[in-house]
This record gives C-alpha cells, sequence and structure tokens, in this order.
C-alpha cells in the first residue's frame, strides 16, 4: 500500500482566493461575511452570504463576467463553466502551481481528478427559462454541460486534458470529502499515482437561498454572528461558494519530484445515520461510526488525535449531533483534542466544503497552527468536556481529523498527519 | 453527447420558407435584438435592424459575418475580414461544431428563422452560409450543398490523370468550387522550368483553374433533366484577362477557385483565381470550356435491384471515361 500526500492546494474561498491570504483569515479568525445585497428585499429574511470577492459573475453570459487578470481564461473555455467550475477552473491553476506540477504531469493515465459540486441552479433555471422562452433550439449548446451537477469534473478533465481516472461525487455537504476518500484509495491501492479533489459551489441567491425553505439557514443580519458554530445561540449556516483543489500524490512520485508535502492522509471511514432524508441523526451515531471507522483505518487512537476540524455548521441540530459524535468518541482518559469549526469563517461551501476544509487542516499542519472556533459568546453547555478552541494556538497539531456530513445521513472523516 | 446533439434527427427546424412580412418589429424586438447581438460590431446592429425592420435581405451577408467575427477567436478576425467565400469556417478559422451551433443560435435569433440540423451539415464555407441564409431570407430552396471530393474521388471521374492533375481535393458547390494543390517540386516540367529556379508556369496554374471547371462541370449537378457533363467532350476553348501577381513555388499550397459566369450547353464560362494563404497569385476573368451531355448515371440503389434498374451502358461509362488518360483541356496561353 502507497502511502498518499497532499502537495497542492489550491483555493478560491470566502476568507481568500489565494493561500496566503486564506492562511492569514484562518490564523486572525477574519471571516469572510458580507451583507449580500441580492438579499436586500423585504421577503428575504436571510441577509448575510460568505461572499467570494474579485469575482462578479452574475451574469448569466459567461463573456460578461469579472475574475482576476491572472486568469486568462479563452471564450471557448468559458463559455462553458457556471460560476462554479469558474472557481474551480482558477483553483487548479492554483493548486498545479503550488504542487509544481508540470503539463506532463497533470496530462497522463495516472493522475485523475475527482469533483462534487451541486450544480448550477443559477444557470439551470437561466436555460430552462430561455427554452420555454425563444424554443427548444434555441439555448446554448453548452447549457447543459455548464450547468449539471458534472460541470467540474466535465470542465476541468477536458480543459486539464487528464487522461486518468475521473467522476463527480453526490453525496450534498459529503461529497467532496467523498471525493478525498475514493482518491486516496486510488492512490493507495497503486490505480493512479495523482489525484486531484475538487469541491466548488456558486455563490449567489439560486445556490442559497433554497435553503431557507427548510430553515436551516442564519437569520443573522450582523456578519459578526451570522455563524458561530457551537453557540448556544446559533441559529443556521450561513451559505458560500467558491472552489478548492487538494493535490494528492503516491509516496514514489513526491520522492520523485522531490516535493515537500504539506500533509500525509492517513485514512479515511464513512458511515451513514439511516435516519431522516435532512436531519442529522440526534446522536450523530453516522458521524459516531464515520470516525472510529477513520481512526482505526489510519492506526491512530482518539488520544493522538491533536485537532478535529468539526463539520460544525451552526445549525442548532447539525452542531448537536456533532457534539454528541465527538463526546462519543473523545470522552476517554488522555483525548482532549481542540475542536473548532471553520465555518464559523467562511460559511457553509455545501459540496465544496469538505475539500475546502481538508485543505485547511493541510494549512494548519504544515504553518503549525490550529485555527480557533471564532463567534462563539456563549458556549453551548452541551460541549462540557469537549475542547472547543475559543482563539487560534500557535502549536503545530500532529494529527488532525476532518468531519463531513450530508444530507440522508451521510457522514465521510478523514486523518491527516504532518508530513515526515 | 455532442455527437447526439448533432445527430438528433428530431429537429424543429422548419423548411418553409422565412417570411418577412410575418411580424412587425417593435421597438421591444429591437431592444432584444441590440441586447442578442451585444458582443457584435455596430454595423451588424445596424443590418440586423434594418433588415428585421424593412425585410430587405441586401443587409442579411453583413448580419451572418457580424455572427461568424463575433464567434471566431480575436487572431483570426482580420482574416475572416478579408476572406472570399471559399473560406472554411471549422479548417480555416478554427470554429468548432459547438461554436457553429452557436453562431446558427444567434443568427435564427437575429434574423428570425430556423435552421434545422440537416441543413447545418452542409455549411462549410463562408459562401455556402451567405447563399443558403440568402435563400432562406428570399423564401427559395436552399441550394444543393457543397460536396468534398477526396484525391480518389477526383482521380475516379476526372479525364486528366497524374503526372498532368494539379488537383489534390475539391469541394463542390452548386455555384462555386474551390480546391488545394500542394507543389510538391517532382512536378516533372519544374527541372526546366526554370533551371535551378524551380517555379510553377502560370500556364499550369491556368490549367489547374480550367482542370477544377472541368471537376465542376462534371460533378456539380449541372445536366438537364437525364443529362450530364461527358468528361469525354470537355475541351478549352479560350481565356480572357489573366494576371499573375505571385511567383509559386514548391512547398506553396495553391488554393483554386473558381465560379461559373454562364453555363450553357455547348459552353461553360467561369471566372477562377488561385491563392497562396492570403495573397493573390492568379486571377482569371474567363476560361471558356466547350461541352456535351451523356445519359446521367442512375443514382446508387439497393444492391439487389442493381441490375434491374442501371443500363449496362451508364455502369461502364464511369470507369470507361476515368480509365482514358486525355488532356483536352489544357490551356495554351505563353508560360510566364
Amino acid at each position: 500500500m502507497s502511502k498518499v500526500y497532499i502537495t497542492g492546494l489550491g483555493l478560491i474561498t470566502s476568507i481568500g482566493n489565494d493561500l496566503a491570504s486564506a492562511t492569514r483569515s484562518l490564523r486572525e479568525l477574519r471571516h469572510g461575511f458580507e451583507v449580500y445585497p441580492p438579499f436586500d428585499k423585504p421577503d428575504v429574511p436571510v441577509k448575510v452570504v460568505g461572499t467570494i470577492k474579485e469575482f462578479s459573475v452574475d451574469s448569466s453570459d459567461p463573456e460578461d463576467w469579472v475574475f482576476p487578470k491572472k486568469y486568462s481564461i479563452k471564450r471557448e473555455i468559458l463559455r462553458g463553466l457556471a460560476p462554479n467550475s469558474l472557481f474551480a477552473y482558477c483553483s487548479m491553476l492554483q493548486a498545479i502551481e503550488d504542487a509544481r506540477l508540470s503539463p506532463d504531469d497533470v496530462a497522463n493515465p495516472q493522475t485523475g481528478l475527482y469533483a462534487a459540486s451541486g450544480g448550477s441552479p443559477f444557470l439551470t433555471h437561466h436555460y430552462h427559462e430561455r427554452m420555454l422562452k425563444v424554443g427548444v433550439m434555441r439555448t446554448s449548446p453548452l447549457g447543459i454541460v455548464a450547468s449539471i451537477a458534472g460541470t467540474l469534473n466535465f470542465n476541468l478533465v477536458a480543459h486539464f486534458k487528464i487522461l486518468g481516472a475521473s467522476c463527480g461525487f453526490s453525496s450534498a455537504c459529503a461529497s467532496s470529502m467523498h471525493g478525498l476518500g475514493f482518491a486516496y484509495e486510488e492512490i493507495r491501492t497503486g490505480r493512479q499515482r495523482r489525484m486531484f479533489v475538487v469541491g466548488a459551489e456558486d455563490c449567489n441567491t439560486d445556490s442559497i437561498l433554497p435553503f431557507a425553505g427548510m430553515r436551516a439557514l442564519s437569520l443573522q443580519c450582523d456578519p459578526n454572528l451570522a455563524s458561530r458554530p457551537f453557540d448556544v445561540a446559533r441559529d443556521g449556516f450561513v451559505g458560500t461558494g467558491g472552489g478548492a483543489v487538494v493535490v494528492l500524490e503516491s509516496e514514489d512520485e513526491v520522492a520523485r519530484r522531490g516535493v515537500r508535502p504539506y500533509a500525509e492522509v492517513a485514512g479515511w471511514g464513512q458511515a451513514s445515520d439511516g435516519y431522516n432524508v435532512a436531519i442529522s441523526h440526534p446522536d450523530g451515531i453516522g458521524l459516531h461510526l464515520a470516525m472510529k471507522l477513520a481512526l482505526k483505518d489510519s492506526g491512530c487512537a482518539p488520544g493522538e488525535i491533536d485537532y478535529v476540524n468539526a463539520h460544525a455548521t451552526s445549525t442548532p441540530i447539525g452542531d448537536a449531533s456533532e457534539i454528541k459524535a465527538l463526546k462519543a468518541v473523545f470522552n476517554i482518559p488522555g483525548a482532549r483534542p481542540a475542536i473548532s469549526g471553520t465555518k464559523a469563517l467562511t460559511g457553509h461551501g455545501l459540496s465544496l466544503s469538505g475539500v475546502m476544509e481538508t485543505a485547511f487542516c493541510a494549512i494548519a499542519l504544515r504553518e503549525g497552527f490550529i485555527p480557533g472556533s471564532a463567534h462563539i459568546s456563549q458556549l453551548d453547555p452541551l460541549c462540557e468536556g469537549l475542547n472547543i478552541l475559543r482563539a487560534t494556538v500557535a502549536e503545530a497539531p500532529k494529527v488532525v481529523l476532518n468531519n463531513s456530513s450530508g444530507f440522508g445521513g451521510a457522514n465521510v472523516c478523514t486523518v491527516l498527519k504532518r508530513a515526515t | 453527447m455532442a455527437e447526439d446533439v448533432h445527430k438528433n434527427p428530431e429537429v424543429n427546424g422548419s423548411k418553409q420558407p422565412f417570411s418577412t412580412s410575418a411580424k412587425s418589429f417593435s421597438a421591444e424586438d429591437e431592444a432584444a435584438l441590440t441586447e442578442a447581438l451585444k458582443r457584435c460590431s455596430p454595423a451588424t446592429i445596424e443590418a440586423a435592424v434594418k433588415f428585421r425592420r424593412t425585410g430587405d435581405p441586401t443587409p442579411v451577408p453583413t448580419v451572418v459575418i457580424g455572427i461568424i467575427e463575433r464567434f471566431a477567436e480575436p487572431d483570426q478576425r482580420a482574416r475572416l475580414r478579408g476572406a472570399d467565400d471559399d473560406l472554411r469556417l471549422i479548417e480555416d478559422l478554427g470554429i468548432d461544431s459547438l461554436t457553429m451551433m452557436e453562431i446558427v443560435i444567434l443568427v435564427e435569433d437575429a434574423l428570425q428563422m430556423s435552421i434545422n440540423n440537416d441543413e447545418l451539415r452542409n455549411l462549410r464555407t463562408l459562401g455556402d452560409i451567405k447563399v443558403f441564409i440568402d435563400c432562406k431570407v428570399r423564401g427559395l430552396p436552399p441550394p444543393k450543398p457543397s460536396r468534398f471530393l477526396p484525391i480518389e474521388h477526383i482521380g475516379a471521374v476526372m479525364p486528366i490523370q497524374p503526372p498532368f492533375l494539379f488537383l489534390n481535393e475539391a469541394t463542390i458547390g452548386s455555384s462555386s468550387a474551390s480546391a488545394k494543390y500542394k507543389i510538391t517540386g517532382d512536378e516533372f516540367f519544374l527541372k526546366g522550368h526554370f533551371k535551378d529556379n524551380p517555379v510553377m508556369p502560370a500556364s499550369i496554374m491556368l490549367e489547374a483553374i480550367g482542370q477544377l471547371a472541368v471537376l465542376f462541370l462534371i460533378e456539380g449537378g449541372h445536366g438537364e433533366e437525364g443529362k450530364q457533363a461527358d468528361p469525354q467532350t470537355i475541351y478549352f476553348t479560350g481565356c480572357e484577362g489573366v494576371r499573375a501577381h505571385r511567383i509559386c513555388k514548391p512547398g506553396d499550397t495553391l488554393t483554386i477557385s473558381i465560379k461559373p459566369k454562364r453555363l450553357k450547353m455547348p459552353l461553360a464560362t467561369i471566372e477562377g483565381q488561385i491563392r497562396v494563404g492570403q495573397e493573390k497569385a492568379v486571377y482569371v476573368e474567363e476560361i471558356t470550356l466547350t461541352y456535351g451531355f451523356r445519359d446521367a448515371i442512375a443514382q446508387p440503389v439497393p444492391v439487389a435491384s442493381v441490375s434491374a434498374t442501371v443500363t449496362p451502358k451508364a455502369v461502364h461509362s464511369l470507369p470507361a471515361a476515368a480509365a482514358r488518360v486525355i488532356t483536352p483541356a489544357t490551356v495554351s496561353v505563353r508560360p510566364a
């Protein structure tokens, strides 16, 4: 079995559009929230979004989009993109540069790409409306590939000339963690030498506001209070989008290329709640089992975990389930990992969140700090006995556990270790 | 998936001629049109508005070229501006089949017409598109699509054969034809033309234009009912207004194009030119050929019924003509 390393990251997030700024935001607990102008309507009770700065992608016509000049993208590519695939495309370019990969390293049968997004409801809506208005034969020929859930893998595989394994994952907010887990398997078992794991979501009315219907979104108007996992007054998640890419490579590739990895992926586990289509199990039984399996797979005891990046979306029910699951795993002598929810800074990136937070964990391992759990003014008493970290500490974690949960009760956990 | 889209036989494109008087053109329509064409040149928008307002088809080519230009990569746009009708969208402009669909959708939107998938497949060159749209707008049946003929096909039907055949490939339309010939340097006459300085003789370049005219007569479908040009009857009669602009040497690829000026048995007069890339090499105002008709060869029919429906004469006439090496269309002008 090959060891698997994280060798490159790319981030377009509400807390930074490059590694340096995202790292600074994590360290200094700077959030990426703003009052979102399209929600400034009397009938929209949700006000705050983890916005993506420097990108203006509100038009349904990609040629209207504005994005940082360093990303030069031809019309031929742009026309098949959704906002989420644009974020992913830019994140890919960053990750390839960060991992110092040559074009041949990217395009070969031993390099694959797994991706996760919920598609672009915004563009789907636009194209359907256009089809009904102007006729079936006058919709964009690329409307489908730009808007359905596979848009990330379709576009990135074609444009980066990926020749290895590729597919998309669809387990809602656990999607990109599933992608990471299975990408890890591809390399561990020798089927691939390198995998890109990509998560991305639109960040607009159509991608966020439908969650208001299930009362999952925070109604807080203050960007400094809206997302506060583990706080007793948390009232829902804050939506965000963006893109994140993690490059995984086999130990042979790391040695051959002579690169310094961020971290080792040591193992993963997954389990399901078998309980409700949209609500997590009140005792977090699936997440509990997934954590146990990930620990077992990585050969780590609970006491070895220094830091848990919790799924912690800031919803009352979801956080409570996770707190119970964390207690079930870590309330044993000798185990007291620092726990934080970085969605307090970014907001909840849905399919994107798993790989985005994997990138954050990789940064924490390499840079030697543990990001705190921001915006807690009164800790939920349910957290009694857990070490919820309220401020960033300059302690270098050795082993990190990362949690992810999605609709239908899908739970995926990964264990990352400091690269030696 | 993209392929399925092309092959899908269920299309809603109507074959009915476009009626320019069907709708009035409101201010709202004009705003929608201007929005749809917002990335096109002002001249394109102006032409589209004029067409939609008046139904006058004169500005239509400007609209179509303007829309193609909008979708071409910026570095290709200059080529489009100076281009003649032989410019091929896919091979020369690098426009892929999906971009072709984007072009069609915007043309449909701008001119308020429907183009179906079968029609779309036949549009290869700028000229094809201009003629096709023009027919649509005027409510005329679209012309027969141009056909690409590889060297194997050319060799099988032409009375002229190597080493005196100067067409490598050809595209034959209903009102024009184009061909390519690459000067290899192995042509026998280049040994002596000139000493230590191989230059393609202007007479041979005129010959190439004449050969394309012969191919056009044979393959262009210009017969009367049941008749078509007989390859064995085509000869050169004269030419007018020949000008040579550029020395052509081994390595150059000649792009030969012709347009018929008058076609009435027994005389066919065409206008022709040769370019190398964007550079004009030879222009001839008129080449006139004489020709006669023979019975048309029956259309291909299912194998089981071939013997019953095809006359023996028709079956034999094609191989017989193709096998004979004759050079009747050689142009006799003074070498350059």
